[in-house]
C-alpha cells in the first residue's frame, strides 16, 4: 500500500519542518532544503533525523 | 494514523509484530518520527482526536541518569502535543497517565479526589504531564481527558513487565524472580478494557477531566503466579528478591466516576487476560512449555 496523497500532504522534514517531497523510486522522501532522504520501509516513512541519508550528488 | 520513533526501550522486532494486524487495514497509517522532532501541526491539523499513548515507561528504570528521557518523552512531548492542538479542531485529547501518580499509600482505593504523591520519578513525569493536559484546557480550551491506567496486561504486553517475564520464565522452564514477597498488590487490567475506556473517553469525556481505569479486581502478585501456574500448566518455581525503589505495595482504582460518566465497566477478569496474553507469548517466541504438567507431577 503507497502512501496516501494526504500523508505526504502533512508530512515535513523533522530538521527544517519544511515540505518534502517523495522521490522517483516511491521508497524515499527528499528534503531539498537539507540534501536528506528519509526512507519510506513498508509503507511507513522514517521521519527521524538520525536515520537520514544525506542526498549524493551527481558528479 | 499512528506515530511512534521506535525507540530502543525493547526489541523493534516485537514492536514490529505488535503492528501487523494493521498493516492491512487501508484506514490506517503509520509515521516513524519524534514527537520532539516532527511538524505535529501539520500532522494533528483535521484531526478529531488525539489518543496520546507515548511514553518512555518503566518505574525502576527512572532513577539515575535516564531521568532526561523521561522528562523529553514523557513531559515535554506532551507539552509539544498540547501546543499543537490549541485553536485547532480536535475534539478530545485523550492523555494515558497512571496508577504510579497516586503513589504509596494504604488509604485504598484510591480515588481522584486523592493526594497524587507519587514514589518514583516515572510517576512524577506522568503527573507532570497531566497538570500540563489540565492547563491547557483551563488555559486554551485543548479538550483533555486524562485516564489513569492501573498496571495493563494482555497480549503485546512490554517485555520489562511482570506477567510478560513470568511467562517467558515459565516457557523456558526457568524460575519466577519476584521483587518484595509476592504479597504486593495491583489493580490489574486487561488492555481490551483500556481500549475500551478511550473510546468511552473520547465519546463521553468531559474536557479537563480525569478517570481512574482499573479492572475491578485486586489480586496480589502470588495470585497471580497460581493462575499463571494453572494456564501454562506445570507448578512454577519463584525467588523472591529486594524490593524495588519506587514500587508500591498497593494499587486500588475507585471506578466510581469512570462508571457514572463514562459508562466504563471492565469486562475482562485477570485470568481470561492472563490466558489471552499467554497464547500471544507462546506465538511471540514459538515454544511450549518444556515440562507438562502430567511429567513434573511424577517427580513429585
Amino acid at each position: 500500500m503507497a502512501l496516501s496523497q494526504e500523508l505526504l500532504d502533512i508530512l515535513a522534514c523533522p530538521k527544517c519542518k519544511g515540505d518534502i517531497h517523495l522521490n522517483d523510486t516511491g521508497d524515499g522522501l527528499i528534503c531539498d532544503h537539507c540534501q536528506l532522504l528519509y526512507e519510506v520501509k513498508d509503507d511507513i516513512p522514517i521521519m527521524l533525523i538520525d536515520e537520514a541519508k544525506p542526498i549524493e550528488k551527481d558528479v | 494514523m499512528g506515530i511512534d520513533n521506535f525507540a530502543d526501550y525493547y526489541s523493534r522486532s516485537i514492536k514490529e509484530k505488535n503492528l501487523r494486524g494493521l498493516a492491512d487495514n487501508p484506514d490506517f497509517e503509520l509515521v516513524e518520527t519524534s514527537l520532539l522532532k516532527a511538524d505535529l501541526g501539520a500532522l494533528v491539523k483535521d484531526k478529531d482526536a488525539v489518543f496520546h499513548q507515548a511514553a518512555q515507561a518503566g518505574v525502576r528504570a527512572s532513577w539515575g541518569e535516564s531521568f532526561r528521557i523521561y522528562t523529553d518523552t514523557n513531559i515535554l512531548a506532551t507539552q509539544q502535543l498540547l501546543e499543537a492542538c490549541k485553536g485547532g479542531q480536535v475534539q478530545k485529547f485523550i492523555y494515558a497517565s497512571s496508577s504510579s501518580v497516586y503513589g504509596d499509600t494504604s488509604d485504598l482505593p484510591m480515588t481522584e479526589r486523592s493526594l497524587p504523591e507519587p514514589v518514583s520519578p516515572y510517576g512524577v513525569s506522568k503527573l507532570a504531564a497531566e497538570h500540563l493536559c489540565r492547563l491547557y484546557h483551563r488555559n486554551f480550551g485543548v479538550p483533555t481527558v486524562s485516564l489513569r491506567y492501573f498496571t495493563v496486561f494482555g497480549p503485546r504486553q512490554r517485555p520489562d513487565m511482570a506477567f510478560h517475564r513470568f511467562f517467558k520464565w515459565a516457557l523456558s522452564d526457568s524460575p519466577i524472580a519476584v521483587y518484595g514477597d509476592g504479597e504486593q498488590s495491583r489493580d490489574f487490567t486487561c488492555v481490551d478494557d483500556i481500549v475500551a475506556a478511550n473510546w468511552l473517553a473520547y465519546e463521553k469525556g468531559g474536557a479537563g477531566d480525569i478517570f481512574n481505569i482499573g479492572g475491578g479486581a485486586r489480586i496480589t502478585l502470588n495470585e497471580a503466579i497460581q493462575v499463571i501456574e494453572r494456564i501454562v500448566g506445570i507448578p512454577l518455581e519463584v525467588q523472591y528478591q529486594s524490593v524495588a525503589k519506587g514500587d508500591v505495595r498497593h494499587t486500588s482504582a475507585d471506578m466510581s466516576k469512570a462508571k457514572q460518566i463514562l459508562g466504563y465497566h471492565p469486562k475482562v477478569s485477570v485470568e481470561e487476560g492472563l490466558q489471552r496474553e499467554y497464547e500471544w507469548i507462546r506465538e511471540l517466541v514459538d515454544r511450549k512449555p518444556k515440562r507438562a504438567m502430567s511429567e513434573a507431577a511424577k517427580l513429585v
